[in-house]
């Protein structure tokens, strides 16, 4: 199964996708994924509920986050009220030691995205905050990475054993599906999705043409 | 000053009151200019003798505010960042009639957390001709990533 | 193919792809028609000595190459709205490529929103937004 586990819809600022023409894409465009996950910014959307929408269009839409912290942006899959509980989402400053262990003690999954990006990214953080314990996913392919960004996060990777996912970072429409990841079993819930990521059985792909 | 400020108190005080007024004048050979190096083909905006020749939909952009916020908004510490423009026209731009563009502020939000926020700002502008008809509006987003406190 | 009528627009299609003329001659053009002449615009060096890459395609100007592209597909479309948000620096003399694709068509209203990106020679998005436009029935 293929995921792309980094997407907006309208309910991010910059967002301007709406989910139902995700699906519509997805389908008239035989984007090879079977689903997508919705990591709107700052913020978890508690109030969709875009299960009938996926089973209309035979994929699997699920719900995470992006949050900001001193080592950039982070991706947080598994999102419950518990964990909504343990921090401020909004916040842009999280810091990342507080979102990784609230994420270990309510199930969730931390995943610093676009790390090879300027100021957002894990890796422009390094010389200044040291390596950071507990990460052990990466983004290593981004649809809207630039210059060597994907090839920084890479380099990152491989330098500290971090195992890498793909997602395409889509604000609009038309960039659904432009990365994902590839996991050896269906997936149909936030659940599934954050036992497929902590057995570490996946790879990150690419369709940028 | 980052922690007094009070968003609810801005939105009451400066949201939907206009806050600057400038008046604009085109002519027909900047308007023509303005679509042909955009790569406009359409005669209606490249050709002045078309019977329905007008500025381009996305030209009300172009026009700017004397001043970016309203007297006496507090000075928000942090970085600006032109996060989008968004342009609706409503009716034709023509050469050589006076533009009355008035702004106000018509959003004040910020995602806030413990320790930083973002305030983004959406002024807008719209466009009158002198009968008063609306031509446009122009929206522009500014996010203001607060700097963390000393 | 050019467009006339909402009823010959699919979903999903692309709009015909244009390279916008990005030349220093053409930007000056279009800052003085605009009432936005400036170095930043129009002289590399000073743009640099600004910290920029070099002089910089207003983002205005990235508007009007995605409405003349609209335009281009569909002569008669009325514009309702632009909605952009600039990622990153479009730079004067360098080669961009104007693209829409078609992600919405309400019928009955004839209204169909379009996807709109800026992109340079390494595909990197540098505009992207959405315009929604209105076509006869």
């Amino acid at each position: 199964m293929i995921l792309d586990l980094h997407a907006h819809s309208i309910k991010s600022d910059d967002g301007r996708a709406k989910v139902q023409n995700y699906c519509q894409w997805i389908r008239t465009r035989n984007i090879p994924i079977d689903g997508f996950v919705l990591t709107e910014h700052r913020q978890f959307d508690n109030e969709s509920d875009y299960g009938e929408l996926g089973r209309e269009y035979g994929l699997t839409i699920l719900k995470g986050s992006e949050v900001e912290t001193e080592y950039g942006h982070v991706l947080v899959f598994g999102v419950t009220p518990a964990l909504q509980a343990e921090f401020d989402f909004a916040n842009i400053r999280l810091p990342l030691r507080q979102v990784i262990e609230a994420c270990e003690r309510h199930g969730a999954v931390p995943v610093p995205c676009h790390p090879g990006r300027p100021r957002v990214g894990m890796h422009a953080h390094l010389a200044e905050h040291g390596v950071p314990e507990g990460v052990r996913i990466v983004e290593t392919l981004n649809g809207g990475s630039r210059d060597e960004e994907d090839s920084i996060a890479q380099a990152m990777a491989s330098q500290y054993g971090y195992r890498g996912i793909g997602g395409s970072d889509a604000h609009i429409v038309s960039h659904i599906g432009r990365c994902a990841t590839r996991f050896p079993h269906a997936i149909h819930n936030e659940q599934e999705l954050v036992a497929a990521l902590r057995a570490g059985e996946f790879e990150a792909v690419t369709f940028r043409t | 000053m980052t922690k007094s400020l009070d968003i609810d108190a801005l939105r009451e005080r400066f949201l939907m009151k206009d806050f600057d007024e400038q008046v604009f004048e085109f002519s027909a050979a900047e308007l023509v200019d303005y679509a042909s190096s955009c790569g406009e083909l359409a005669p209606r905006y490249t050709d002045p003798a078309h019977p329905e020749f007008q500025a381009p939909p996305t030209f009300a952009t172009c026009l700017r505010p004397g001043r970016r916020l309203p007297e006496g908004f507090p000075n928000l510490p942090g970085l600006g960042m032109d996060a989008g423009k968004a342009v609706a026209p409503k009716a034709p731009i023509l050469p050589g009639v006076p533009l009355t563009a008035r702004s106000h502020l018509h959003d004040i939000y910020a995602k806030t957390g413990r320790s930083g926020r973002m305030t983004f700002l959406v002024t807008r502008m719209e466009i009158y001709d002198p009968a008063g008809t609306l031509l446009a509006n122009a929206d522009t987003r500014i996010v203001i990533r607060e700097k963390p406190e000393a | 193919m050019t467009i006339r009528h909402v009823s010959e627009v699919e979903f999903g299609v692309e709009l015909p792809v244009f390279e916008p003329d990005t030349s220093l001659d053409n930007v000056r053009r279009f800052v003085r028609a605009a009432h936005w002449d400036g170095p930043r615009f129009t002289d590399h060096d000073a743009a640099r000595k600004e910290g920029l890459p070099g002089a910089l395609v207003p983002g205005i100007m990235s508007q009007g190459f995605l409405a003349a592209m609209i335009h281009r597909w569909a002569p008669d479309a009325l514009i309702e709205n632009v909605d952009t948000v600039f990622r990153a620096p479009v730079i004067v003399d360098e080669a961009y490529r104007i693209a829409g694709v078609v992600t919405d068509i309400d019928a009955a209203a004839g209204r169909v929103e379009i996807d709109l990106t800026v992109t340079n020679e390494k595909g990197e998005t540098r505009v992207f937004g959405t315009a929604t436009v209105r076509l006869p029935a």
